[in-house]
């Protein structure tokens, strides 16, 4: 089977997700509900906070600096559980018996989160420009770009906390760790600068700074020369925690059937 | 040379590692055991047989069925599935196999219908996209659920859960089908109607397939032949009738006669032919008595009739007791 057979069984996950995901429209009003309120109440904080001084180091107003952090975080939060919600283990076993790759396995259950996402991005990126007027100049490849290297930096580590979990059955540290690190230090409501510097120190050594300050300024007018030095970064990042992750994935999965505790959930 | 055997396991053993239970007290550090699930096991089965796997509880038989679809790996020894070796070449067994688990329907997805399901599932085990919908009806239709297709899973019995499982494990037209416990949960109704689908639709097709259950009774009706694990170890492998026999080592025969004294059940009981007799009267009526004989060999059968000739006792019954196949199961899973 070639590379058009694996798309396809990529599409019938997709697909597989789609009608599942249409299925609950209560949680589908409140997770909109939840997108409109959430933009609502932070622009309006951003509007009346007084950060400007520090906003001054991205040339732009709070209120674009924080819809632009909240769309972005959400996204990244969904792509932390991705893998995660595919290893209901019943599911799993029935995929791995059959005759699909690990690979086609993890990208196809994931696609249609991903799909979410951007719907959910775009929402609060539309909310911040119809409804607050904030002024976006988009660098499309420069965001596509940094959009790729953030997924696959956080694929990475949802597939460490996947395998952990596999593992562990009850819960994984790698994902609270994430979350919590991408709130404090990860340059979504507030820039790192504003912290002492040896809490500086700490978000300089996560992807996540790298990818909001990026995104941030390929959404406001910045070309790619000009961050390049952050995409680097990230680029760099991005190539060993997305393998690394795999590996992990991989090898927990491995582990869990050698010792046959794969269903033990 | 064509390999006759669909499936053949070597010297296969599969090993686990659990906590011993807790004993008195919180902090008693709990030993780590070893368990042999599966014990240099060695079995082989012929290609388009159907083959029943028999054990209690713990068996051995998950173990085995997991190893055989490459879900487990073995720690030690050889397996191949239609020539493959489950180890080095795990998509050509994936390829040759369609496996239902014993809790197969929690796979599916709940908010999808029927029809659905199996259209994932197709595509997974690459059944061609043109022959695809034709494929899923066909093998709606054989399992019966042809209209309850669009029908969502959530809604479906259990029975039409398994024949769902079951109609998913044919999607691919595979030539060897692992069935692990396919009735366990099931009415009596449903096991019925899964059993003459494998006995009379599956087996048609002259797909190999290997069928555990812990329903004795279930797997002499129709396998072919039985293989009997007992602690991970194939205790006995033979026909239904064959295993029967392996247990039947004394006769056993039941009499119900009319007017017989206490003098005469005691030399009746004092035969050389008999080694032991109880007294049973679960179809004796009237001044009738019903006797249950344990006899050396059926040859000493013509002797209980000379004595009852001679001693002038109307015998009014007479029936050889065969040892069930659910005998032989406790007699071989029994022993220590």
């Amino acid at each position: 089977m070639g590379f058009w057979a694996e798309l396809e069984k990529i599409y019938y996950f997709m697909k597989r997700d789609i009608i599942s995901f249409s299925t609950y429209k209560t949680n589908i009003a409140i997770l909109v509900a939840t997108a409109l309120f959430g933009a609502l109440s932070f622009a309006y904080l951003g509007s009346n906070a007084s950060m400007q001084a520090v906003l001054e180091l991205y040339n732009m107003d709070l209120t674009t600096y924080l819809l632009i952090g909240l769309a972005f975080n959400s996204y990244l939060s969904q792509s932390l559980t991705l893998v995660q919600k595919t290893i209901n283990p019943w599911a799993l076993e029935e995929v791995l018996v059959s005759p699909t790759s690990l690979r086609t396995f993890i990208v196809g259950s994931s696609l249609w989160g991903f799909i979410w996402s951007t719907a959910v991005v775009v929402v609060y990126l539309a909310i911040g420009v119809f409804i607050f007027g904030i002024s976006l100049n988009i660098n499309v490849l420069g965001t596509l770009i940094v959009l790729a290297l953030g997924i696959g930096t956080f694929i990475g580590f949802s597939m460490i906390g996947a395998g952990i979990l596999i593992l562990t059955k009850q819960g994984d540290p790698v994902t609270a760790l994430i979350t919590i690190a991408t709130t404090l230090f990860g340059n979504v409501l507030f820039p790192p600068q504003v912290m002492p510097t040896a809490l500086q120190t700490i978000s300089y050594l996560l992807p996540q700074y790298y990818f909001f300050t990026s995104i941030r300024l390929m959404l406001t007018g910045w070309t790619i020369p000009m961050i390049l030095p952050y995409l680097l970064v990230l680029a760099f990042m991005c190539a060993v925690i997305l393998p690394l992750g795999y590996g992990v994935y991989a090898w927990c999965l491995k582990t869990a059937r050698k010792n046959g505790t794969l269903s033990w959930f | 040379m064509q390999n006759e055997n669909a499936i053949q396991a070597i010297d296969l053993t599969k090993t686990f590692k659990i906590k011993s239970p807790p004993s008195s007290g919180h902090f008693v550090r709990r030993k780590t055991l070893s368990v042999n699930a599966v014990d240099n096991l060695n079995l082989s089965i012929k290609k388009g047989q159907l083959f029943g796997l028999l054990g209690p509880n713990g068996a051995g038989k998950t173990t085995l069925v997991k190893m055989l679809c490459t879900l487990l790996p073995p720690d030690s020894g050889t397996a191949t599935v239609n020539g493959y070796d489950i180890v080095k070449q795990p998509m050509q067994v994936k390829r040759s196999l369609g496996t239902l688990f014993s809790v197969g329907e929690r796979g599916f997805f709940w908010r999808l219908n029927g029809y659905r399901n199996l259209e994932f599932f197709a595509a997974i085990y690459n059944v061609p996209r043109q022959k695809r919908q034709e494929r899923i009806m066909d093998v709606l239709k054989l399992v019966g659920l042809e209209g309850s297709a669009f029908d969502l899973y959530q809604r479906y019995s259990g029975g039409m859960k398994r024949k769902l499982a079951l109609a998913r494990t044919l999607l691919a037209d595979p030539p060897i089908l692992l069935l692990d416990e396919p009735t366990v949960g099931l009415d009596v109704i449903s096991s019925r109607n899964i059993r003459e689908f494998v006995r009379n639709t599956v087996k048609e097709t002259g797909k190999t397939i290997l069928y555990t259950t812990h329903y004795i009774e279930e797997a002499a009706n129709i396998c072919d032949q039985i293989g009997i694990l007992r602690r991970g170890r194939l205790i006995a492998c033979d026909t239904p009738n064959a295993i029967r026999a392996m247990i039947k080592q004394s006769e056993l025969v039941y009499v119900v006669v009319e007017e017989i004294t206490s003098d005469q059940i005691e030399r009746m009981r004092s035969l050389p032919a008999i080694t032991s007799l109880t007294e049973n009267d679960e179809y004796a009526m009237g001044n009738q008595r019903g006797f249950c004989l344990e006899l050396r060999s059926v040859d000493q059968v013509p002797a209980i009739f000379d004595f009852l000739f001679k001693e002038k006792i109307k015998l009014v019954n007479f029936r050889r007791e065969e040892p069930t196949l659910e005998d032989a199961f406790i007699e071989l899973t029994g022993r220590p």
